[in-house]
């Protein structure tokens, strides 16, 4: 059964990254164009009716976001991630709300945190944060402890803090130099004796 | 909803009556303390005559809640940088994971759990210096 | 006729919600006309805080993106971390893992009934749950040393052994519960105050169950025989003997009686578990924090939680850190496409009842 779907989908949409993770997941990679037909496919003809998930992935440094929906069976005992790339820069695709009605609030999370637009959704309005003002917090460049630093303030009381590597160091550097100090001292003192005593011969 | 005679769904409930003749759940705190179980994730303890100042649980710390500072007396000639852990209990989640990367295992945690205090600076807490 | 409209917030401040969330009802004298929900009170950003945090400093926060049942989210991070990063389980740690996540269901089951008892006015039961709940709470401070966020199922195995005499102390509380949960069944499954309450509210198709992606005890109420342990078996629950509990008439009472069947099934799964608790080491030998690396690899892997499917997305790329871990909480579809649509013409009084009977979790929806 999996494998004639695997070769379906394999000769009609031109792709070779087709992969079983474990007896009850497989994975396929599509281009965005092609998805809405890939997934009408699954669930007419294979029974993968139901949308569990759609999550996003940022992978700032190849410049685009991985999008990937599950669908499981109708009895539950398989699930398919597919998966799919858009681009970072004004990041859109067509919404699913039309098809599944659980995803017009899966697309308004993601809308939120990752700025996508998703094109055909009635109700992308923001969920978590209020009055957010500042780049969609999961995308990669909002770092967050410099927003911290910058906001907020912080308690006092903490400015004791020591590296204990570089302080292992100085308290090594020091006990050297006293141990140096005191062999010159005691060398020092030796060759006084050693003075007094030739000193005291030659009298 | 139609009413219906239901004789056992109306008379079963009143079973609850013997609650009265029966011993409550409650303790009498603070007379009796209830006891904590051995293993419990309490407060820090720090021996410090093992604690060596690696600040491996400084490091581990997932929530940057330990400082290391520097000790009033030597407590251990083997501390290379004789500096301690210092804990800021508004960070601290208790995981535990500064214990377990403890190399000499003197940082661990008791049974304690209350501290009652009007001061915030009190959050900034030195363990107790025991085994 | 103008000044029957009325639009009021159900929460967050309600002794009726089962967290801290609200719902925008607008009203005609009793009856609602359309409900809105609004989340974003408990909004901490754990998916955010993931990415500076190694996999290990990770794991300690986990557990709090749910708050009546931490487990099942330490159990997914875990199977995910091992997933990806091909670690194998001792069977001594999967039997303990399996005892603590059913140990927490049952724990959760109680709170479920403190919550649904509470919505309608029996709050002796829900006060007694609650100290039944303390019997379960005490084994876990015992077993990994704290009540609620336990941090113990750690990727690679679980933090601690087993206390000694500690399976005895199991099985006497397994024998304690099973004669307990019949005084529960006489005040409160049985209560003739509580069926006609329940009865013929909240209903809720199997067609659109099926369809719109609900989980848990809503597919079970309505006849569907769906629980992840038999349908895409994790852990050791292929060697089980368990039943998957159905009713099929879709509303609040079915529901209820469904998590009562499921409180005796995970007593049932207890036993065998106490029974056949094989020996041998807890945990497998695992790299320093700062040198485990996750391949750049993605999995998804779900757990069977009280409230229904549990799933967890995680994606690593190469170094010490992951690059995204998702929550996907059996509430979030629950709360918004479900709840909308089955508010719309019930009663006003009736709204805190459908919310516990569908186990809505606020801190799991907005993590």
């Amino acid at each position: 059964m999996e494998t004639m779907m695997f070769k379906q989908i394999k000769s009609h949409f031109a792709t070779d990254d087709v992969e079983v993770k474990r007896n009850d997941l497989y994975k396929v990679g599509v281009r965005h164009e092609r998805l809405f037909e890939l997934i009408h496919m699954l669930r007419d003809e294979y029974d993968y009716k139901t949308l569990n998930a759609i999550t996003c992935t940022d992978w700032i440094e190849e410049g685009h976001f991985a999008l990937t929906y599950m669908l499981t069976t109708e009895d539950r005992k398989h699930t398919f991630m597919i998966q799919t790339m858009i681009n970072r820069e004004d990041a859109h695709i067509k919404s699913f709300s039309h098809e599944f009605k659980q995803a017009e609030i899966m697309e308004r999370d993601l809308h939120e945190m990752y700025g996508i637009d998703f094109q055909g959704n009635k109700n992308l309005k923001e969920l978590s944060l209020e009055n957010w003002v500042h780049t969609p917090p999961l995308r990669r460049e909002f770092d967050t402890l410099e927003f911290v630093n910058n906001n907020l303030t912080f308690r006092e009381g903490r400015d004791d803090n020591i590296d204990t590597k570089v302080e292992s160091k100085r308290l090594r550097a020091l006990k050297k130099a006293e141990k140096e100090a005191a062999k010159k001292a005691k060398e020092a003192a030796a060759a006084e004796t050693v003075k007094d005593e030739e000193v005291k011969d030659g009298k | 909803m139609k009413w219906s005679v239901d004789l056992k769904g109306t008379l079963s409930p009143l079973s609850i009556l013997t609650a009265f003749w029966q011993k409550p759940n409650t303790i009498a705190y603070p007379a009796v303390k209830k006891e904590t179980a051995k293993g419990y994730r309490g407060f820090h303890t720090n021996f410090l005559a093992d604690c060596i100042g690696c600040a491996n649980c400084q490091d581990v710390c997932m929530n940057d809640a330990i400082d290391m500072i520097k000790t009033d007396k030597e407590y251990n000639a083997k501390n290379a940088s004789q500096c301690i852990p210092r804990i800021d209990y508004g960070r601290c989640c208790w995981c535990s994971l500064c214990t377990d990367v403890c190399p000499p295992d003197s940082l661990k945690l008791e049974d304690d759990y209350l501290n009652v205090t009007k001061y915030a600076s009190d959050f900034l807490y030195m363990p107790k210096n025991k085994e | 006729m103008e000044n029957k409209h009325i639009t009021i917030f159900h929460g967050p401040q309600h002794p009726g919600i089962t967290g801290n969330m609200s719902v925008e009802l607008d009203l005609i004298g009793e009856t609602i006309q359309k409900a809105t929900t609004h989340v974003g009170y408990l909004h901490r950003g754990f998916e955010k805080l993931i990415e500076r945090r190694t996999v290990i400093q990770a794991f300690t926060i986990v557990c709090r993106i749910c708050v009546p049942e931490p487990d099942p989210n330490e159990a997914n991070f875990a199977m995910a971390v091992e997933e990806l990063a091909g670690l194998e389980v001792t069977p001594r740690a999967q039997y303990i893992r399996v005892m603590v996540l059913e140990l927490s269901r049952l724990a959760a089951q109680f709170l479920w009934m403190a919550g649904q008892s509470g919505s309608i006015g029996l709050y002796a039961v829900g006060q007694w749950a609650i100290a039944d709940r303390d019997l379960i709470l005490d084994l876990f401070e015992e077993l990994t040393g704290a009540r609620v966020y336990h941090m113990y199922i750690y990727p690679g195995g679980v933090r601690r052994d087993l206390p000694e005499g500690f399976l005895e102390r199991v099985s006497t509380l397994l024998t304690y519960m099973k004669k307990r949960l019949k005084v529960y069944d006489d005040i409160f499954i049985n209560n003739a105050s509580f069926k006609s309450r329940a009865i013929g509210v909240g209903v809720i198709s199997k067609e659109e169950a099926v369809a719109n992606g609900y989980v848990g005890q809503v597919l079970r109420g309505c006849g569907i025989e769906a629980d992840v342990r038999k349908d895409a078996p994790y852990l050791v629950y292929n060697e089980l003997e368990f039943e998957v509990p159905t009713q099929t008439a879709g509303d609040v009472y079915a529901r209820a009686l469904v998590r009562r069947d499921e409180m005796d099934q995970s007593i049932h799964i207890l036993e065998q578990v106490v029974a056949k608790m094989p020996e041998g080491e807890v945990m497998i030998k695992m790299p320093t924090h700062r040198k485990f690396k996750l391949p750049k690899d993605d999995t998804w892997v779900k757990v069977e939680s009280a409230r229904g499917e549990f799933a967890y997305y995680m994606a690593g790329d190469g170094s010490e850190k992951i690059r995204r871990m998702q929550v996907r909480g059996p509430s979030l579809v629950h709360a918004f496409t479900l709840l909308e649509d089955l508010l719309v013409g019930a009663e006003l009084s009736d709204v805190a009842l459908i919310m516990n009977s569908l186990g809505i979790c606020p801190p799991e929806i907005e993590r």
